[in-house]
């Protein structure tokens, strides 16, 4: 007799052996490219938001807009006239004394009426913004520029106000605020400086 | 088996996982759907409840197979951006100038003659019609930004617009189809409104269409011999597909069911998921929806989640 289990019948086990380390990194890749396909694609998880369009944004961007002061294309205007200076982030440019938009004072003050001259007649001169010193060279007036209307002054003001990625949220620029500034400003032709706006009441 | 637990919960994450993918997060994203406002037609809500009969034909589509070579979804790839000049204003000179501005290279007269045609600029990017607006906005004419959707289905005429979720609300089941041996039906209702070309065509295919391929479901007709007046309802044919004379072809019930259902068939009502511009009505019908141009966006629209 045979007293040696039949190999058969023994249970097959399984031993472990060492991961390679190119599966982690393989995994690794991927699964970062599956995330920022979705981040790209996925619309934010909204239920409204179909392909060709990538996020509710670009839905909301294709419908006719709403009266008033838009933001949306103040962001196109902000592009083309004051990123050039304050640039694209809003930082402005301190070496060359240019100073911020992102969390100023000047842009976030509840009443516009500061900003709104300042964007008229430029500003020249010593100006405190967010706790730094600017020593203005000289901002450019706007209020005889071709194209620069009261509308787009205040699609701009409120983009700026309003601006989301930069925590911002004041109450927005109406043309018709723009208007009555630009009308009780008419004669001037010189830049502001810091004290003359500091007489306007900060209502 | 020395992992079996193991194995068990490999198999188990990777099933749950799916679940929670497939069936949980749509189900979080459209489970509460409802209808939307119609922004063409404020009152009325989109999508309606298919008629009684119609409904009846979703099961005649449904028993029939007919989503074995159609599929009732449209596909959108894109969308093309068009300035149009809804009002050419009072002041020609001052629309004409300031048309110059925006294409340089054009000579006055064919300024001239671009504010009397509608489209003022074809197929531009979003930023570039914005800026066209905004340059014609201080004239006295009037211009928007049109919104085309674009794709290989819209192309071949099958719709206007894709097909979202919000289409298939009241349909149970949802006939999606995944075959397209014949053409997309989501909106053969808008291209084909009439009932006798569909029964003719469920007949015969050949009738309306020569080179169909589609079989003809001729059980869904009667042959009938003609006794004292003809069927009003008898299908108008004639040449080899007539049938011989003194009989006629009546459709049953479930031809006119699943013709009501076809005609039911409409995806070209305009909701928020899809953006487009449609053409404004013509100024004689007053009472006929007008272009969306004034229709509230955002405030008409419940979030869908």
């Amino acid at each position: 007799m045979n007293s040696e289990p039949n190999p058969k019948e023994i249970e097959p086990t399984t031993g472990s052996a060492r991961a390679p380390v190119w599966l982690f990194v393989l995994t690794t890749l991927l699964a970062f490219w599956g995330m920022s396909f979705l981040d790209n694609h996925g619309g934010g998880f909204d239920a409204r938001v179909y392909a060709p369009y990538k996020s509710i944004a670009e839905v909301e961007d294709d419908w006719p807009r709403a009266s008033g002061p838009d933001p949306r294309s103040g962001r196109v205007a902000f592009g083309q006239l004051c990123a050039v200076c304050h640039m694209e982030t809003g930082l402005g440019n301190p070496a060359n004394n240019v100073p911020p938009l992102f969390h100023s004072e000047w842009v976030l003050a509840e009443s516009p009426d500061r900003l709104i001259r300042i964007v008229l007649n430029g500003l020249q001169g010593p100006v405190t913004v967010d706790g730094k010193q600017f020593n203005s060279n000289g901002m450019l007036p706007w209020r005889d520029q071709e194209g620069v209307t009261d509308a787009k002054i205040s699609d701009i003001l409120t983009f700026l106000r309003q601006n989301k990625e930069w925590g911002h949220n004041a109450p927005p620029v109406t043309p018709e605020q723009v208007a009555k500034i630009r009308e009780e400003t008419k004669g001037r032709a010189i830049q502001w400086t810091i004290d003359e706006l500091m007489k306007v009441p900060e209502k | 088996m020395n992992h079996g637990p193991l194995i068990f919960l490999g198999v188990f994450a990777a099933l749950a996982l799916s679940w929670f993918g497939l069936i949980f997060e749509p189900q979080l994203q459209l489970g509460t759907a409802q209808q939307a406002t119609n922004l063409v037609n404020n009152a009325e809500l989109y999508p309606q409840m298919r008629p009684g009969l119609a409904r009846q034909g979703l099961e005649v589509y449904r028993s029939l197979g007919c989503a074995a070579c159609h599929t009732e979804q449209i596909g959108q790839t894109g969308r093309i951006y068009d300035v149009v000049l809804t009002d050419a204003g009072t002041n020609r000179a001052d629309v004409v100038a300031a048309l110059l501005k925006l294409k340089p290279g054009m000579t006055a007269a064919e300024a001239e003659h671009l504010t009397k045609a509608q489209t003022i600029l074809e197929n531009v990017s979003r930023p570039v019609a914005d800026l066209a607006v905004a340059k014609l906005e201080p004239t006295s004419a009037k211009a928007q930004v049109k919104v085309t959707p674009t794709g290989p289905d819209i192309a071949r005429g099958w719709g206007k617009r894709r097909s979202v979720a919000r289409d298939f609300l009241f349909d149970q089941p949802v006939m999606l189809g995944s075959q397209r041996i014949g053409p997309d039906l989501a909106d053969v209702g808008s291209r084909r409104p009439d009932a006798h070309w569909h029964l003719a065509h469920l007949y015969n295919p050949r009738i309306v269409e020569k080179k169909s391929v589609m079989p003809p479901y001729r059980f869904l007709f009667e042959k009938r011999k003609i006794e004292r007046a003809p069927s009003p309802e008898a299908l108008k044919l004639n040449g080899e597909f007539a049938p011989e004379p003194g009989y006629e072809i009546v459709p049953t019930d479930q031809a006119k069911e699943l013709a009501a259902y076809l005609l039911s068939l409409r995806a070209d009502t305009v909701i928020f998921e899809t953006p487009m511009t449609v053409a404004a009505a013509p100024p004689v019908s007053t009472n006929a929806p007008t272009a969306i141009t004034n229709a509230p966006v955002a405030a008409t629209n419940a979030p869908a989640k």
